[in-house]
């Protein structure tokens, strides 16, 4: 038995701020290009992934995030099983998708931390670090970006208006988090 | 005790609140709304520090962000005190404390003062000149004359306070909260714009906001109390941000802007405590609106320095807005109206005005006759041509000019005054527009240089675009509006505006005295101290470029760049070599517009958010265990776990042994790791590596070497083929995201045809390498259901397993030369795994090791790491790695170099091992390698890439990069190092197991 | 600092980005058939104009997309942004 170690280990507080990360949340890296690709895809999760530039879709079970013209990532809306990371989604597309050479299934779970802000003052934490302009995006449900936080490639998905989910890599998390930690506490 | 120096009309200093504060050790007070310029004039000071270069007793000049003179130190904390601050910028708060800079002992005494006794001797380029020879003592004279001449004391402590960044996206910026900047802003807002403006100062309002004449009306109100309402109005507007004490630093190309907020300066300690001091906003702008105002130029005559002479604009400000009196005897020197409505102020409220000495023959206007009227006398046509008085001013003398101007005529008359307003006109303040790029065109009738050409979505207005006169500022702001925010209409269209008018205009950049110009000091850079004739010097020695003069004579160097006396060099070059201004250009203006502290331009990047760090799942194991850490790339990586006190040899040492002699455990978590995907992926392998792919058995796993196109190794790692057209690629650490970024070059640009896939899991995967004689045994407790056999499970073989629910991977590659296994699984089981296979490994005494064992392992057997055995000169066949190349190959990346007359060279560098005579000797990696050690000069042969001591071998091994290496073998060379030289003999660079049997142990 | 019009993405910071030197020079089909020479043109020679420079651009922390730019090196002007394998619109 392996047990499971989150790498942000706290939520936390701050004035019109919290900070949390979601675990564990599935999250496949899907590449594909041909329209075939994306009605196998469509057929096995029941949901169109979104061909519009920065903008995801989502459906009970799942959401799915525009990253390149062939590239998203697609994530579980729930919280998955801590002793068992054999996804039968994950299997399903990748027979579906890799196995007929449609394109590329690659299983990117703990490639990310799934960072969830909640507040009012996220656009004001975010714009201490990143060049992005959020005038727009903000108040745009489903909106998304991939840019620098603290020159640290992130992905940021607008949930809903004040509540966003933050994708960093694994192993900047414990630096973001604590710039982050530091950032807030001047809001 | 001084005489009150306060007039009570100000509506922008709170007379109820006093303040106290210090400067030069004794205390004064001022009131709140006061800068420490007002404060100290209200208690009789103009003297505040020595000039640059002679040491001349120096006062405040302006009131504003322009000052050459008055900049003090403020605060004598060595972690926080800050020099070279402009006391005209800074607003007293209790407890403030300042001192004057460039003075030994004291401002009021300066030993320094020689200099002004020696200036004859001092001309410009005298140090230049003087300290060139001999040139091996200018250190020497560098420091005395650094000594003599600091400008202000650094901190020698870290700063505490705070300092922050922020971006900024507006759709429109306007810098400026002068009355253009303000009709800007509200009009921008008005129409639906997210407008942000910035002012330098504490409030906005320009000059307009304390501008009480009924000479200036805007709708048969009085200007000051027309912009008043304005401003109450713009403040209601709910997307407009108004940010004061924020002065602009840059403007760059794409309406990119830095700017500084000063959130705390004016604070009190204990108000200041734990806020952020200061913030760089860097700002991103769809349209940029420049309303920065004009400076007022000075005049430039004999003597134009003493403490006492004063931007005449100042004067107004400081009784105007402060309630201020700079002197009680005051003379206006002028060659335009505006003075004129300094000396109305003054006289309204009052205070004597002695003289206006204007040098013009005649003008009318609404002012100059309010000016009559007060019977205030005028003397026409008349110049400045000395001023009296050391450390402060006591005394004018005036003459009348020539009817060509050249030169004056008549006797002196000499005026009693103790503070000279000075009139020379205005200069747009075009520094921003031009540092965007923007293109000047010169306009003769008033001498200025005005916005020409905008290279961004920008426009200039108010006095910086050449509008001097209100009327013409409303009406022109307004238009230029109306096309630039591409709207119907504004408020301000049929504006009625009463201002005086002026009708005539007059310059002379240099004006001319009694005295030959050798025995003059018209300054024209006060806190450089260079003089007119300064300049003349240079243009008489030949220099002709205004950017040489300027750095010769140090004109327009100094902190303020030389704000307000720039124009009057370039007048000066232009008269004196017969070239229009025009065509002479302006020097470059380079930002910031106002000295950045340090602080603000690093912001919150200090300490542990210097630099970015990545950090592994195992990480906290690590620091449990008391491991020390190295850097490699941007990650923190265990480099070697000391136990009681032993030094990091010592460790090393032990690591190493018990990974060969039992088992080992190091942390891979960092090595860049790369799903590929796709039909095409054998096919695009074939490309990308010097060896063949197509025939990789699924399941089985191979070592490649990655070229650039020059033929040089650009990364190394191992590939996996997991199933028919899944492939997991290994790089180096450091090289993971270059690596990436290139075979994604290649996919995009050059193959688009193939069918590949490339995704980043490097972060996914936690890797545990557990090796030596006893890793199997460990492997098989912690997964009993892999077939561990050397026939199922082969070296360079790969397997799937799953321990618990938990998948995993499992990869039978050594980079040790022992027996050894990678688990990879998920980076949050990583830890676990860890743990665990510490726990199954205990029997056999597993032992963890760090980067450093590591290097020396895979020294042992001669493995290269790239970056440290090469450098990016390095061919394979150059590493002697000539099994890796193919020969079958048509074409893969960097091939067709390899076959270049350069790189097949026989006299190139090669790897090679290296033998100390004396096997304890361990060398210095980088140490330098020669074949003769008298020859002159030495001819280097190469060097040592990778060095230590192996406890396998009990001797001390070196790989090294050597000149014709290859056929050394056996041969004795030389390293010299600074004390001896040590003996080595080349050898084979596999030192340990040429058979590789432990791998099968 | 350049704002610059991902043909993918739209309108980002420069700092998302990477230069990748100049476009248009493809990759010789057939390396080994070049000589000496006709390989170090590829490999080494670039032009470094002071005005209109065609150029390869990716969005390095954005989509991972290459694309051509055309771009004024005198003034840092934009003039045009296109795809990669789109034919360069002036020769």
């Amino acid at each position: 038995m392996l047990n499971y170690q989150s790498s942000i280990k706290e939520e936390k507080t701050y004035s019109g701020l919290i900070v949390k990360e979601v675990v564990p949340v599935m999250k496949l890296n899907l590449r594909g290009k041909n329209r075939e690709f994306l009605s196998t895809i469509g057929k096995n999760i029941n949901m169109t992934l979104p061909l519009e530039a920065n903008t995801s879709s989502s459906s009970d079970n799942y959401t799915s995030m525009w990253l390149s013209p062939d590239e998203w990532m697609i994530i579980s809306n729930y919280t998955a099983d801590k002793e068992n990371n054999n996804y039968q989604i994950e299997k399903l597309l990748f027979s579906k998708i890799s196995k007929t050479n449609l394109g590329a299934v690659t299983d990117v779970s703990d490639q990310f931390v799934m960072i969830n802000l909640k507040g009012e003052k996220i656009f004001d934490l975010l714009s201490t670090g990143c060049p992005f302009n959020f005038n727009e995006f903000k108040k745009k449900n489903g909106a998304v970006t991939q840019t620098l936080l603290l020159q640290i490639d992130v992905i940021i998905h607008l949930k809903e208006i004040n509540t966003v989910n933050l994708f960093v890599r694994r192993s900047f998390s414990e630096h973001l988090m604590s710039w982050i930690d530091d950032a807030a506490s001047r809001l | 005790m001084p005489k009150n120096l306060r007039v009570k009309s100000s509506n922008f200093i709170d007379e109820t609140t006093r303040v106290s504060f210090k400067f030069n050790g004794k205390n004064y007070h001022g009131f709140k709304g006061d800068t420490l310029a007002s404060a100290l004039l209200a208690n009789g000071i103009h003297l505040v520090g020595r000039s640059f270069k002679y040491h001349r007793p120096r006062g405040i000049m302006t009131a504003g962000s322009e000052e050459p003179n008055a900049i003090v130190q403020v605060g004598n904390d060595k972690a926080i005190t800050e020099p070279n601050v402009r006391a005209t910028e800074v607003e007293i708060y209790n407890g403030l404390e300042a001192t004057s800079q460039n003075c030994w002992p004291s401002v009021n005494f300066d030993i320094g003062g020689i200099n002004n006794l020696l200036s004859p001797f001092l001309p410009a380029g005298f140090y230049y000149k003087t300290f060139m020879w001999p040139a091996s003592f200018w250190e020497k004279y560098e420091y005395l004359i650094r000594h003599s001449a600091g400008l202000g004391k650094s901190p020698t402590k870290p700063d505490t306070d705070i300092y922050d960044h922020k971006y900024v996206h507006c759709d429109v910026l306007v810098i400026g909260g002068g009355i253009s900047g303000i009709m800007a802003a509200k009009t921008a807002a008005q129409n639906n714009l997210k407008t942000l403006l910035l002012d330098e100062k504490t409030e906005i309002g320009g000059t307009t906001i304390y501008q009480n004449s009924d000479n200036f009306k805007i709708e048969n109100k009085v200007s000051s109390e027309w912009l008043t309402n304005e401003i109450s109005s713009l403040k209601k507007l709910d997307n407009l941000e108004i940010k004061t004490r924020t002065s602009v630093a840059a403007y760059h190309g794409y309406n990119f802007l830095l700017a500084r907020e000063n959130l705390t300066d004016h604070l009190s300690a204990s108000e200041k405590k734990n806020k952020v001091r200061q913030r760089l906003l860097k700002i991103r702008a769809m349209k940029v609106i420049v309303a920065t105002g004009s400076l007022e130029r000075p005049l430039i005559f004999n003597n134009n320095d003493r403490p006492g002479i004063m931007l005449s604009s100042a004067v107004k400000k400081y009784v105007d807005y402060y309630g201020v009196i700079c002197g009680e005897k005051n003379v206006f020197f002028t060659n335009n109206d505006s003075a004129y409505e300094s000396a109305i102020s003054l006289s309204k409220k009052g205070i004597k005005v002695n003289a206006i000495v204007d040098i013009r023959e005649k003008s009318e206007s609404l002012i100059i006759k309010e000016a009559e009227n007060l019977d205030i006398k005028i003397y026409w046509s008349h110049t400045v041509v000395d001023t009296h008085g050391y450390k402060k001013l006591k005394q004018i003398s005036i003459m009348k000019l020539s009817e060509d101007a050249q030169s004056v005529i008549g006797s002196r008359i000499n005026v009693d005054c103790d503070c000279l307003g000075v009139a020379g006109g205005w200069t747009p303040a075009v520094h921003l527009f031009t540092q965007s790029g923007g293109k000047l065109k010169f306009r003769d009738v008033d001498q200025v240089f005005v916005p020409n050409k905008y290279p961004s979505k920008q426009i200039s207005i108010g006095s910086c675009d050449g509008d001097f006169e209100l009327d013409k500022i409303i009406k022109n702001s307004s238009s230029s509006l109306k096309d630039f925010l591409e709207i119907d209409k504004t408020d301000y269209e049929n504006l009625s505006v009463v201002n005086s008018k002026e009708a005539n205009k007059k310059n002379i950049w240099l004006l001319p005295s009694d005295k030959v110009i050798g025995k003059t000091k018209p300054f024209v850079d006060y806190q450089n101290d260079a003089t007119a004739k300064d300049i003349k010097l240079a243009l008489r020695e030949g220099f002709r470029s205004i950017e040489h003069v300027k750095r010769y004579t140090t004109t327009g160097m100094g902190t303020d760049q030389g704000k307000l006396g720039n124009m009057h060099a370039l007048g000066i070059i232009a008269d004196t070599t017969g070239v229009k201004m025009g065509e002479l250009g302006t020097t470059t203006f380079r930002p910031p517009y106002t000295p950045l502290t340090f602080g603000t331009i690093v912001g919150r990047n200090v300490g542990e958010y210097f630099d970015i760090f990545r950090r592994t799942p195992m990480n906290d194991w690590h620091i449990e265990n008391k491991a020390k850490f190295e850097n490699v790339g941007q990650w923190k990586r265990a480099w070697y776990y000391p136990q009681n006190n032993e030094s990091m040899h010592e460790a090393v040492q032990r690591e190493s042994l018990a990974a060969r002699a039992s088992a080992g455990i190091l942390d891979a978590s960092t090595l860049g790791k790369i799903d590929i995907q796709g039909s095409d992926t054998s096919e695009f392998l074939n490309r990308v590596y010097t060896n063949a792919w197509s025939k990789l058995e699924i399941g089985k796993c191979r070592y490649g070497l990655m070229l650039n196109e020059d033929g040089m190794v650009y990364d190394d790692g191992v590939t996996t083929r997991i199933s028919e057209n899944h492939y997991i690629m290994t790089t180096t650490t450091g090289g993971a995201a270059n690596v990436m970024g290139k075979l994604e070059d290649y996919l995009q640009t050059e193959w688009p045809e193939l069918d590949v896939y490339l995704t980043s899991v490097t972060d996914h995967f936690a890797t545990a390498s557990v090796c030596g004689s006893n890793s199997k045994k460990i492997l098989n407790k912690l997964i009993p259901d892999l077939n561990l056999s050397d026939e199922n499970f082969p070296h360079m073989s790969f397997k799937e397993a799953q321990i618990g629910k938990i998948k995993c991977r499992v990869m039978r590659i050594s980079f040790t030369g022992e027996l050894s296994y990678e688990i990879n699984v998920q980076a949050n089981y990583g830890k676990s795994l860890w743990e665990q296979c510490m726990e199954a490994g205990k029997e056999f005494n597993i032992t963890p090791y760090g980067t450093e064992t590591m290097h020396l392992l895979r020294a042992e057997k001669g493995f290269i790491i790239v970056g440290q055995d090469t450098d990016g000169t390095m061919t394979p066949i150059d590493l002697q790695m000539d099994w890796i190349v193919s020969k079958k190959k048509y074409d893969f990346i960097g091939k067709r170099s390899l076959y270049r007359s350069d790189t097949m060279r026989e006299d190139r560098k090669h790897l090679v091992g290296l033998a100390t005579d004396d096997p304890k000797e361990v060398l210095e990696e980088g140490a330098q390698i020669v074949s003769e050690l008298n020859q002159s000069p030495v001819q280097m042969l190469g060097h040592v890439t990778s060095s230590y001591f192996s406890p396998n071998l009990n001797k001390s091994i070196a790989l090294a990069v050597v000149r014709g290496g290859k056929s050394m073998l056996g041969k004795k060379l030389f390293i010299p190092m600074e004390s001896r030289t040590i003996n080595v003999t080349v050898t084979d660079s596999v030192f340990l197991d040429k058979e590789n049997e432990r791998l099968n142990a | 600092m350049f704002i610059i019009n991902c043909p993918f993405c739209g309108e980002r910071d420069q700092s998302e980005f990477k230069a990748g030197g100049e476009a248009h020079i493809e990759r010789p089909k057939q390396p080994t058939e070049l000589n000496d020479e006709e390989w170090a043109e590829y490999l080494f020679m670039r032009k470094n104009i002071k005005g209109i420079q065609f150029e390869r651009w990716n969005h390095a922390h954005g989509c991972r997309k290459w694309f051509n730019m055309l771009r004024d090196t005198s003034n840092d002007e934009i003039k045009l942004i296109y795809k990669m394998g789109e034919k360069s619109p002036i020769e």
